[in-house]
């Protein structure tokens, strides 16, 4: 933590070197966290490279000092969010509706390689509601407490703990499906 | 699959790799947006310490109190071995309980970093008594604005602390001495005797006689660099004594600290045996005044390893190096000079962005005590190398060439016996060893 504050002390303050310490640290969990729920490896890579490059057009605004990860976390979850809302405003192909948008797409100049564990866990994220999904990803791989998550997603605790609950219940049995097959 | 623990390990065990080639691509893009962000907008870089010390006129007072307190506590003690004369001289003015002087010193350049390069006038009327302590009024003229500061300080071994007045600021200011540093300062009276016993104890001349306001006098002058422990580089010291009675009549002194600064100083109008009551030296603070720093009393800098160690580190972190050389006025000025522009954020350590956020959070106050005891570390190390230049231990500094890093190269090295020597090594751990050790961990230094 006390790195993220010394990280963003010399972003802030217009260090080069810097921003490429944090764009190293932080751009693997971030694909991560954006693949999973996006489901789409592409969407993702488009995601996180919007998040870098507003984050560096924004440096001099940026006052969450205290909390890099969670700042670039949020910054993604909110990209993730309008994407889906894009898709289905122009009635493209929802996220939820297909199953193998991460690994049908062989696009040129792939920035991202997924393991197949990440490929099975985001085919079985994608047959869960979109609010379900960002409380188990934010709370298991954001390393975010469930109060943290409710003002993310303007609710109560009781509301961000049901969701996960809920969520953790399906996703087993897709896990489980997906195993069997 | 049977619980989020399990589901835990799924997401732990997914992950995701990346392009290099396109990594770098991406890496570019996000570079030229964020050069492209105008550079007026970024945070600017604070002033870095010695600045922000240096904004406060009231902290410019009392960090000349320290240095001054320091040259004095420093002043040597060294043996005579030679010149006889002077040692007549020495014994004829060590009679005396209580005497005074006045000094006139004159300084160009930068006086003390951040201050403003130019002239400036001191006269000091400087009364010394071995019972009760020393008394210093001092009017300090700037000859470019013709203004006028004035400070009365005083130096009370029996309390252990030293006091300074700044009428004009209605403030005082409390010092208290470390013990190593009261030690030092009650082994020796201050004034024409240091000056006598320095000269005494460096290489000399005699200069022959003259007339000063028509008493016969004798000359003798030193040029030697070891006067006051290599602390000022470029010395001229003339002193002239009354050749019948042996008592010093006038004192001149030129030194060059640095490229940046010069300084001549007369000491005259010498006044022996003078009767002095206890109360002139007890500081009458009036109602009006308030401590400075507020709440606080001040520490002066402490002669010690530890306390040499403690700066060091300090320097170290906040640079990332170890100061080029140890003496007061080099240091200082290269602590002021240590990065403090938007070109140069990258060579500004993870401890100097610590310190410079803290002290942005602060009040003024705690700006000026932080900045004091800041200021008290760094004075710290050069104290302690100043009186092994004195107390002749030999000793060598290789801040030049060794740094944080450097973990096993010779730093600081000084003779604490015949044939043992004490060394303080990069990475600030300190060891004795042998001469025959030493030469072999020096050896990698020499070539």
């Amino acid at each position: 933590m006390i790195e993220d504050r010394l990280l963003m002390l010399k972003f802030r303050k217009g260090s080069v070197e810097t921003l490429a310490r944090i764009y190293e640290k932080y751009k693997n969990d971030l694909l991560k966290l954006a693949v999973i729920l996006s489901n789409d490896a592409g969407a993702a890579e488009d995601i996180v490279q919007d998040v870098f490059l507003n984050f560096a057009r924004l440096a001099p605004n940026i006052k969450q000092a205290k909390n890099l990860k969670g700042y670039l976390t949020v910054a993604v979850v909110n990209q993730v969010r309008n994407h889906i809302r894009d898709c289905k405003r122009k009635n493209t192909t929802s996220l939820d509706d297909s199953d193998e948008v991460v690994s049908k797409l062989q696009r040129p100049e792939q920035w991202v390689i997924l393991s197949e564990q990440l490929k099975l866990l985001s085919r079985a994220m994608a047959g869960i509601p979109y609010e379900q999904r960002e409380v188990i990803t934010l709370y298991m791989q954001g390393h975010t407490t469930f109060r943290q998550i409710a003002k993310i997603q303007n609710t109560s605790i009781s509301t961000v703990q049901g969701r996960y609950r809920y969520g953790i219940e399906k996703l087993r049995k897709l896990l489980n499906h997906e195993v069997e097959k | 699959m049977r619980n989020a623990d399990d589901i835990k390990r799924i997401f732990d065990e997914a992950v995701v790799e990346t392009n290099p080639s396109k990594d770098e691509k991406i890496l570019e893009n996000i570079t030229a947006a964020y050069k492209q962000t105008n550079k007026a907008q970024f945070e600017k870089i604070e002033p870095n310490v010695w600045r922000i010390i240096m904004k406060s006129r009231i902290t410019k007072i009392a960090a000349a109190a320290v240095i001054v307190i320091a040259v004095l506590a420093g002043l040597p003690l060294l043996d005579s071995k030679q010149g006889v004369v002077l040692a007549d001289v020495l014994a004829k003015i060590e009679q005396a309980q209580a005497f005074m002087y006045k000094m006139k010193m004159i300084t160009t350049g930068d006086m003390m970093p951040s201050m403003p390069a130019g002239e400036r006038l001191v006269e000091s009327t400087v009364t010394i008594s071995n019972s009760y302590g020393m008394k210093m009024e001092m009017t300090m003229t700037d000859a470019n604005s013709g203004e006028k500061m004035t400070q009365q300080m005083y130096i009370i071994p029996e309390d252990e602390v030293a006091i300074m007045l700044m009428p004009s600021q209605k403030k005082y200011m409390r010092m208290e001495f470390d013990d190593d540093l009261l030690a030092r300062m009650k082994k020796q009276n201050n004034g024409p005797r240091e000056m006598i016993k320095q000269i005494m104890g460096c290489e000399h001349i005699e200069l022959g006689c003259s007339v000063i306001d028509s008493i016969e006098v004798e000359g003798f002058q030193t040029t030697d660099p070891s006067f006051v422990g290599g602390a000022i580089e470029n010395v001229d010291i003339r002193l002239w004594v009354d050749v019948e009675n042996w008592l010093p009549v006038r004192a001149e002194m030129d030194f060059k600290m640095n490229e940046q600064m010069q300084m001549s100083c007369v000491i005259y109008d010498y006044q022996w045996d003078v009767q002095v009551d206890a109360s002139e030296f007890e500081p009458v603070i009036p109602e009006d005044y308030t401590g400075f720093p507020t709440g606080g009393i001040m520490k002066l800098p402490s002669i010690s390893e530890e306390a040499a160690i403690e700066g060091l580190k300090f320097l170290g972190e906040i640079s990332g190096k170890y100061p080029k050389k140890l003496n007061f006025m080099d240091l200082m000025q290269e602590f002021e000079a240590s990065p403090d522009r938007e070109d140069k954020i990258e060579n500004l350590t993870d401890a100097a962005l610590k310190l410079q956020e803290e002290m942005e959070k602060m009040t003024e106050d705690e700006k000026i005590k932080k900045a004091m005891e800041t200021m008290r570390l760094v004075q710290s190390i050069s104290m302690f190398y100043m009186t092994l230049v004195q107390d002749k231990k030999d000793p060598a500094y290789y801040g030049e060439s060794v740094g944080p890093d450097d973990a096993d190269m010779v730093l600081l090295r000084w003779k604490v016996s015949d044939n043992q020597y004490r060394v303080i090594f990069g990475d600030l751990s300190a060891e004795d060893v042998t001469a025959e050790e030493l030469t072999e961990l020096e050896t990698p230094l020499r070539e």
